[in-house]
């Protein structure tokens, strides 16, 4: 057996493989240990982080739909200055690649988040998220305005030298739009989708499932919609992506990086079977065995032939 | 651990109205389960329903390598798993959470609400092995909701029970509540000298309940008031099932009075009922 490159082309973040965990997925990287070891994983992003603790919205939190899941949970977080205390060095030890996602409510917030986290030789990125919708302000304000998503990346820019992943809502009319901006603030990398906003009512009581009401859709009901998205980001701009949005199996995975993908993430899947990601890296490269390529590199893009 | 387990059992219990069931699995899970934790259940074999299912663990066979679960036909999900036959595997992470303390000493008072009866078998089975006593309050809704859900199984181990129904069909008419307010009322006096006199650990009573909220919530305080110490199993809806969502939270007083949130997958089901914040504004 021929070995395959599995490692991916993302401007300055350095990949074992493709396959990451997404932010709020896989808390700060303690609850899975005990099923596999992290250090097989390309990366681990962390729940997003506030300059300050949120407690977060209240419950219910969650309400399941068709092949997806509906979350509100408001960003629930300890802070910037206890996860740098208490959260950081434990990520450390699990030898893997620490990709540190950010919320902010205003410009100074980022400014400040991406400036203290910077100094950190552990921490392999920052995705910017300027796409939460569970929050009433900044947040997904940031991630639908062309213009402030600009502004937010061209600041955390200033800040940083560490790779920058923008995140990007899916929750706009033109992606493109948006990824252009997010590449001209000077972001490294574009990750997308965040989830999308959703609702669910229950028809016995008459009133939304989720105590705040709307919340944030993902898992396998998002796929399409995620992959239509990493598509035309792919065609706007020449940042490589991280694609995620519904990747259950390393056929959805193979799929988001024939559409431009350069990695993949795995969000929601890990709640059903938390060996997705394993299971992702081998076949993606068997995949790549069996067709012919050397490396996962060469399937990059495919599907625009 | 994420396992499959076999199926030795799945059967319908009691009343068929009621659609309760019984499930026995084979496999890993019952070396390392305690009571009052739970397993998390992939219910179908499609992305729909997507999410598992969360179970209590009733039941608990080391020598058998067995857990037992019981469930009530809720939606979709517990549905699917009643066409599961036996010898067919299912996916399993387990066990889950943290349980019950079991006590060595004392006495302990059981509080069940409907089904809330569940987890608290494991418990029962694992305190029966010890020099403590048992006296359970289960409040259910009529004479054939117990008939169904295992009393049968308390009176042939001869444990020390009273039931109210909402009825009057078994047991006392009313509420749970009313169960324990007698309870406590006819055992004030000695209650009252254990607190006084910091009594040894052998007269220590403590309780754990399981039931709907609002009977967790009267029931902790009614406890708390006579100074004895109640766990209380807590349901919330789930995701990951191992506390790295943030879905299932509930809302606590940390030790220096602070409000703070606490995973009921992880940090729970089973939590101190003192430290729950029951009504939570925001
Ligand atoms: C720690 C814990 C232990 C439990 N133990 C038992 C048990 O031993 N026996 C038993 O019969 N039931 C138990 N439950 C409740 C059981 O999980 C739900 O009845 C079940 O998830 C319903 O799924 P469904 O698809 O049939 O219903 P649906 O209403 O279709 O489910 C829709 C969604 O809501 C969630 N949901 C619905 N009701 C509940 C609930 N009460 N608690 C949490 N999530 C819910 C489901 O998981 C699913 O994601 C427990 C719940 C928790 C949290
Ligand atoms: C429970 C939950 C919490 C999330 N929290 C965050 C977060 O804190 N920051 C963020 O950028 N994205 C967050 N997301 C979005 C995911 O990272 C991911 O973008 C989205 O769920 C789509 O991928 P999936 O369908 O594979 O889950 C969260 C998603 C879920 C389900
Ligand atoms: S269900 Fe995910 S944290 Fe509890």
């Amino acid at each position: 057996m021929k070995k395959i490159d599995l490692t991916p082309q993302l401007t300055g973040l350095k990949l074992k493989n493709p396959v990451i965990v997404s932010s709020g997925t896989y808390g700060f990287g303690e609850e899975y240990v005990s099923y596999y070891d992290s250090s097989l994983l390309g990366g681990l992003t962390v729940k997003g982080i506030t300059p300050l603790p949120r407690l977060g919205n209240p419950v219910p939190r969650l309400a399941e739909t068709p092949s997806g899941l509906l979350n509100s949970v408001g960003l629930e977080n300890p802070g910037l200055e206890e996860f740098l205390r208490s959260y950081l060095p434990k990520l450390e030890k699990l030898n893997t690649a620490v990709i540190v996602n950010i919320s902010g409510f205003s410009l100074d917030d980022y400014a400040q988040m991406v400036s203290s986290l910077s100094g950190n030789s552990c921490i392999s990125a920052l995705e910017v998220n300027i796409s939460c919708p569970n929050i009433k302000h900044g947040g997904m304000a940031f991630g639908t305005n062309p213009h402030s998503a600009e502004e937010v990346i061209a600041v955390a820019r200033k800040h940083t030298g560490l790779p920058l992943i923008a995140k990007l809502s899916p929750n706009v009319t033109d992606i493109s739009e948006m990824a252009k901006a997010v590449a001209s603030g000077g972001a490294d990398i574009i990750s997308l989708i965040n989830t999308l906003l959703g609702m669910s009512i229950d028809i016995r009581t008459q009133k939304p499932v989720l105590a705040n009401t709307m919340g944030g859709l993902s898992g396998p009901a998002v796929r399409p919609v995620a992959l239509r998205m990493v598509y035309q980001v792919y065609q706007a701009v020449k940042l490589p992506i991280i694609g995620m949005g519904g990747i259950s199996n390393w056929q959805d995975a193979v799929e988001f990086m024939l559409a431009g993908a350069a990695a993949v993430s795995v969000g929601t899947a890990n709640f059903v079977n938390p060996m997705t990601p394993l299971e992702i890296i081998s076949g993606l490269e068997e995949y790549c065995e069996q067709r012919g390529y050397s490396s996962v590199r060469e399937i990059v893009g495919l599907a625009h032939r | 651990m994420l396992c499959e387990e076999k199926v030795v059992e799945n059967k319908l219990i009691g009343h068929p109205a009621l659609h309760l069931y019984k499930l026995v699995l084979n496999g890993q899970i019952a070396q390392t389960a305690e009571p009052g934790q739970f397993v998390h259940v992939k219910v179908g074999q499609t992305h729909d329903p997507l999410l598992r299912r969360p179970i209590s663990i009733a039941g608990i066979d080391r020598k058998r390598g067995e857990i037992t679960l019981y469930y009530r036909v809720a939606g979709r999900g517990t549905d699917l798993l009643t066409r599961l036959k036996e010898n067919e595997t299912l996916s399993i992470l387990g066990p889950l959470g943290t349980g019950f303390t079991i006590p060595q000493k004392g006495e302990l008072l059981l509080l069940a609400g409907g089904i809330g009866i569940f987890p608290l078998f494991s418990l029962i089975q694992a305190v029966e092995q010890t020099k403590v006593k048992i006296k359970l309050l289960w409040g259910g809704e009529n004479r054939r909701f117990f008939e169904s859900a295992g009393l049968e199984e308390l009176r042939r181990i001869a444990l020390d029970y009273e039931v109210s129904t909402l009825d009057g069909s078994l047991g006392t008419e009313g509420l749970i509540t009313a169960l324990l307010q007698d309870y406590l009322a006819r055992n004030s006096r000695t209650l009252k000298f254990a607190c006084d006199f910091q009594m040894q650990d052998q007269h220590i009573l403590r309780a754990a309940a399981c039931g709907p909220k609002g009977m967790l919530k009267a029931v902790t305080s009614m406890c708390l008031q006579e100074s004895i110490p109640i766990e209380v199993s807590l349901e919330e809806r789930m995701a990951c099932g191992v506390g790295a969502c943030l879905g299932c939270v509930c809302t606590v007083r940390g030790e220096s009075g602070n409000v703070q949130r606490k995973r009921v997958c992880k940090d729970g089901p089973v939590f101190n009922g003192g430290e729950v914040i029951w009504d939570e504004e925001n």
